[in-house]
């Protein structure tokens, strides 16, 4: 462990900093409401355990799903209010990773309930909420892999160590602005310990709003700001072990916009819905050197429809460039398509097949010419709630 | 495109940004808002404080079970000054993270309506398992198809409402009890004009109408549904037309916003003499005393003729 002293000093500076502030917003909240009695005193903490459990006939390029049967995102949650003034929330989640089972804590974190003004401070361990998917559990995805978009410039699902400020505007339209400042190691897939850096602050916009009864619509605007550089590391650090989910490509400065429209008839999204979203995203200043590109960049378009209250089928198609560090091959491209078809019996169960096939590669290893994947997610106790 | 910020750029990024805040500031004070999960909420929170500007999550036409959290909705509860709601784990899949996503602090304590009336059916032994449906622990959310559990949410939304707004305590006050004074009238005529309905059997989807059997005295003898929230199966319904078969229902009632194919194929097999009779699961958006009264007359009348002897 030879980076161990500046992780320390990075780990404290951090902690102190999260300490300051949850006493801080204690201070604020307890001042705006004197008097609060808090809304139901009542322990409101609820439990639930999601399993994922897949079979992949061959494993996708940057997929996290290998070949043969394995478990998914599969996690197990606890999450209510602490004191009057805010809630958490704690995930673990347990995945199979190339043919081991790890664990980790996926969430870990506590949220004012009632600062002023639409203001909300989060702080601890969680997903940011940057682009359209991020924030959420990927076994609550539409589709068994997330876009290469995620898989290759966020490692998946970007959970890390930091602090949030959101404001919510008291607008008649959704409109929402956050700051995120995280440790940023999960962002590159092999971290440095230099010390004194604030690793990655993310930047997001959000808006939305009924068309009509039956059209809405929601539109994201993210900016990550990446400081960690990433440097080559000790491949033996064991530190860096646990961080395998990190993301494969990296750079200082990634942009993402989404757009999501959603249309069901008279607004009965039971009943059937149709869901077009797209994401793109661009990462710059790579810091390969000056003999290779300098971009990243993905596009994913999709589209899912629920044509009764127990059947979906959906439609994605993914673009990815990247720059690589390779003199032979520069660019690495991959075009990847996918179907599914999946059911829904009750919204504790989903069984999804999906096709996938990955076309026009360069520069990557192992494609997927055809992939067929089987997935089944059930879930106990506490049920998901259910986002735009 | 180089990311390296341009002064003149920022500055003008920073002005707008300052312009965006200074016009959402701007937004005038309003009268009481009220954010109100389901149209009868909006109805009695009408009838105690006519002048309160009322959002409604959503209508008759859509499973208060599976409501997303649109973004409209978030703006709303933004605004609110009260949130009303069933609860009893109705709202569980939209309402916190509305309130996640809203940071309003005066969303936090929601006035529950289930929290005021006797629920049937509880189930406090239920876990929430994949092969179980959707169970509700608390027992049957749909509490305001009993004209008597309106009543008493109307008194306990009328004391929130004193305790929120003091200076309007006589006057909410004076709505409240002439609310009462009518619909306790109403509730014994209603009690009388429903007496051939008293022991009928009828076929439904889903417990949505469970007070309203409850309060009739009539018997919901199958549910087309195999388990709580899960769609109706050929199967399952093919096992229901079996053993309604000796003795069939008056009615094969489905809500509002339920698909009508699986009652409709039910009630042709059943030899057309038991109808589909689709009715209503709740008022409109805009709904007032009158429409909560003309909603309940139209479910007792709608079902009247069918009642047999």
């Amino acid at each position: 462990m030879r980076h161990a002293p500046p992780t320390l000093t990075s780990d404290c500076s951090l902690k102190v900093a999260i300490a300051c502030t949850l006493l801080f917003s204690a201070a604020v909240q307890a001042q705006m409401k004197p008097t609060a009695t808090p809304a139901h005193t009542v322990n409101d903490w609820q439990f639930g355990v999601v399993l994922d459990a897949g079979a992949t006939s061959r494993a996708l390029e940057l997929g996290a799903r290998g070949q043969g049967l394995q478990l998914g995102h599969s996690d197990l949650s606890a999450a209510g209010s602490v004191g009057n003034f805010f809630k958490a929330k704690l995930t673990g989640v347990a995945e199979t990773h190339e043919g081991k089972l790890e664990t980790s804590l996926e969430e870990a974190w506590l949220e004012t309930t009632s600062l002023p003004m639409g203001l909300q401070l989060r702080a601890g361990r969680f997903a940011s909420q940057v682009g359209y998917l991020n924030a959420q559990h990927p076994h609550a995805d539409d589709f068994v892999e997330r876009p290469l978009l995620y898989r290759a410039l966020l490692g998946g699902h970007w959970s890390d160590d930091g602090l949030r400020l959101n404001w919510t505007a008291p607008t008649s339209q959704y409109l929402m602005f956050g700051v995120e400042a995280f440790r940023g190691k999960r962002l590159v897939a092999e971290a440095s310990n230099a010390p004194g850096t604030l690793g990655a602050v993310a930047l997001v916009a959000k808006m939305g709003d009924d068309f009509n009864r039956a059209n809405s619509w929601q539109l994201g605007l993210s900016h990550i700001r990446n400081r960690r550089q990433a440097a080559v590391e000790d491949h033996d650090n064991e530190e860096e072990h646990n961080e395998h989910n990190g993301a494969e490509f990296s750079g200082r400065n990634t942009s993402m916009l989404d757009a999501t429209w959603k249309w069901s008839p008279d607004g009965n999204n039971r009943a059937e819905q149709l869901k077009l979203g797209f994401e793109t995203a661009r990462t710059t200043s790579l810091n390969l050197g000056p003999d290779y590109g300098n971009r990243h960049q993905s596009h994913t378009l999709s589209a899912v429809w629920r044509f009764n209250p127990s059947w979906e089928v959906g439609a994605r198609t993914d673009w990815l460039k990247v720059s690589l560090p390779d003199e032979d091959h520069p660019t690495g491209k991959i075009r990847e398509h996918a179907l599914m078809v999946a059911y829904k019996p009750s919204h504790m169960q989903t069984v999804r097949l999906q096709y996938t096939t990955q076309r026009d590669v360069t520069g990557f290893e192992a494609p997927a010419k055809n992939a067929v994947q089987l997935q089944y997610v059930m879930a106990f106790g506490a049920h998901g709630a259910h986002p735009f | 495109m180089r990311t390296r910020s341009d002064p003149r750029r920022l500055r003008a990024a920073i002005g707008s940004c300052l312009a965006l805040l200074a016009s959402a500031w701007a937004v005038p004070a309003t009268a009481f808002t009220v954010f109100a999960c389901e149209p009868e909420w909006a109805a009695l929170s009408r009838v105690l404080l006519p002048e309160a500007k009322v959002h409604v999550a959503t209508h008759a036409g859509q499973d208060p079970h599976h409501i997303e959290a649109r973004p409209a909705l978030i703006a709303q509860m933004r605004q609110a000054d009260l949130v009303v709601c069933t609860g009893a784990g109705l709202e569980s899949g939209w309402l916190p993270v509305l309130q996640q996503r809203a940071g309003n602090s005066k969303a936090n304590d929601v006035f529950f309506a289930s929290d005021y009336v006797i629920m049937i059916d509880p189930q406090p032994a239920a876990i929430g398992t994949p092969w179980a449906g959707d169970v509700h622990a608390e027992g049957n959310p749909h509490v305001h198809i009993d004209p008597r559990n309106l009543l008493l949410v109307a008194q306990a939304l009328a004391e929130r409402l004193q305790t929120d707004l003091p200076a309007q305590k006589v006057a909410i006050g004076q709505r409240l009890r002439a609310f009462e004074g009518p619909w306790q009238q109403r509730i014994t005529d209603w009690g009388q004009l429903a007496a051939p309905l008293r022991g009928q059997r009828v076929a439904a989807q889903h417990a949505s109408f469970g007070y309203l059997w409850h309060w009739l005295g009539m018997s919901m003898v199958a549910d087309m549904e195999p388990k709580p929230g899960m769609a109706p199966t050929p199967r399952h319904l093919q096992r229901l037309l079996d053993g309604l078969r000796p003795q069939p229902p008056i009615a094969v009632v489905v809500a509002s916003y339920q698909d009508p194919r699986p009652g409709r194929w039910l009630s042709s097999q059943l030899g057309g003499k038991v109808p589909m009779v689709v009715l209503p699961a709740t008022v409109s958006e805009q709904a007032d005393a009158k429409a909560l009264t003309d909603w309940m007359d139209g479910l007792i009348r709608s079902l009247l003729p069918l009642a047999k002897r």
